[in-house]
């Protein structure tokens, strides 16, 4: 899976559980840029993509990610 | 509580609930809600149904039962959920709620439940609403 696939299934996922259909996210979007994204939504958004790409991330993992790029590099790098 | 010995005793489970007279009346004082599907029997058997049907709400009530008193430690508190309800119940059904660990993240010590109430009837079980809800891991802060 290339790493545009991944951020497009990522964005998907994102439009779904933040219920706006209007994201798009780009590597560096970070939360700043969305409303929705709050640390509740976080965490909702943390469950949904473990579950759709079946990976497990580590808390340390997810504090060390700057932004979407950092986080679709991350599972591009599980999904080898 | 580590969130992996808080999973590992966690098993599915079953949970059985009475619907009474005074849940009902209870659940009236809670949400103020009257309407007469709910407290009269000639105006739900007009509208097709047998007797005045419950209030699907007092589900979610069993929902927090289900979280709050019977997770393996109090440190828990619901993040989200949802439910569909799929058929009426009625005073003095007897409801049966099923859960079930849908999925789970160690990274952000949550857990999303699926979960399914049934009503009893006399031959079986009936399947009256599902859902879901989502739960997180408490930590002390002090």
């Amino acid at each position: 899976m290339e790493k545009e696939e991944i951020i497009v299934q990522v964005q998907n996922i994102f439009r779904d559980v933040l219920e706006n259909s209007s994201i798009i996210l780009t590597p560096n979007t970070t939360s700043a840029d969305i409303v929705e994204w709050d640390s509740l939504s976080h965490i909702q958004l943390i469950v949904e993509i473990e579950s759709h790409f079946d990976v497990e991330f580590t808390s340390e993992e997810i504090v060390a990610w700057k932004n979407v790029g950092d986080m679709v590099n991350f599972i591009f790098s599980k999904k080898r | 509580m580590i969130f992996n010995d808080f999973i590992e005793k966690i098993t599915s489970s079953e949970f059985c609930f009475n619907v009474t007279e005074d849940i009902c009346r209870h659940f009236q004082c809670l949400s103020g809600d009257m309407n007469p599907l709910h407290t009269d029997t000639e105006f739900a058997i007009q509208k097709g149904f047998p007797d005045r049907i419950m209030y699907g709400n007092i589900l979610n009530a069993y929902i927090s039962y289900f979280v709050g008193m019977t997770m393996p430690c109090p440190d828990v508190m619901i993040q989200a959920q949802d439910i569909k309800f799929r058929r009426p119940f009625f005073m003095n059904d007897n409801i049966v709620l099923m859960s079930n660990i849908e999925k789970f993240s160690k990274a952000v010590e949550c857990i999303v439940f699926k979960l399914e109430f049934y009503r009893i009837i006399p031959d079986g079980r009936q399947l009256v609403a599902n859902g879901h809800v989502q739960i997180g891991l408490l930590h002390d802060k002090i």
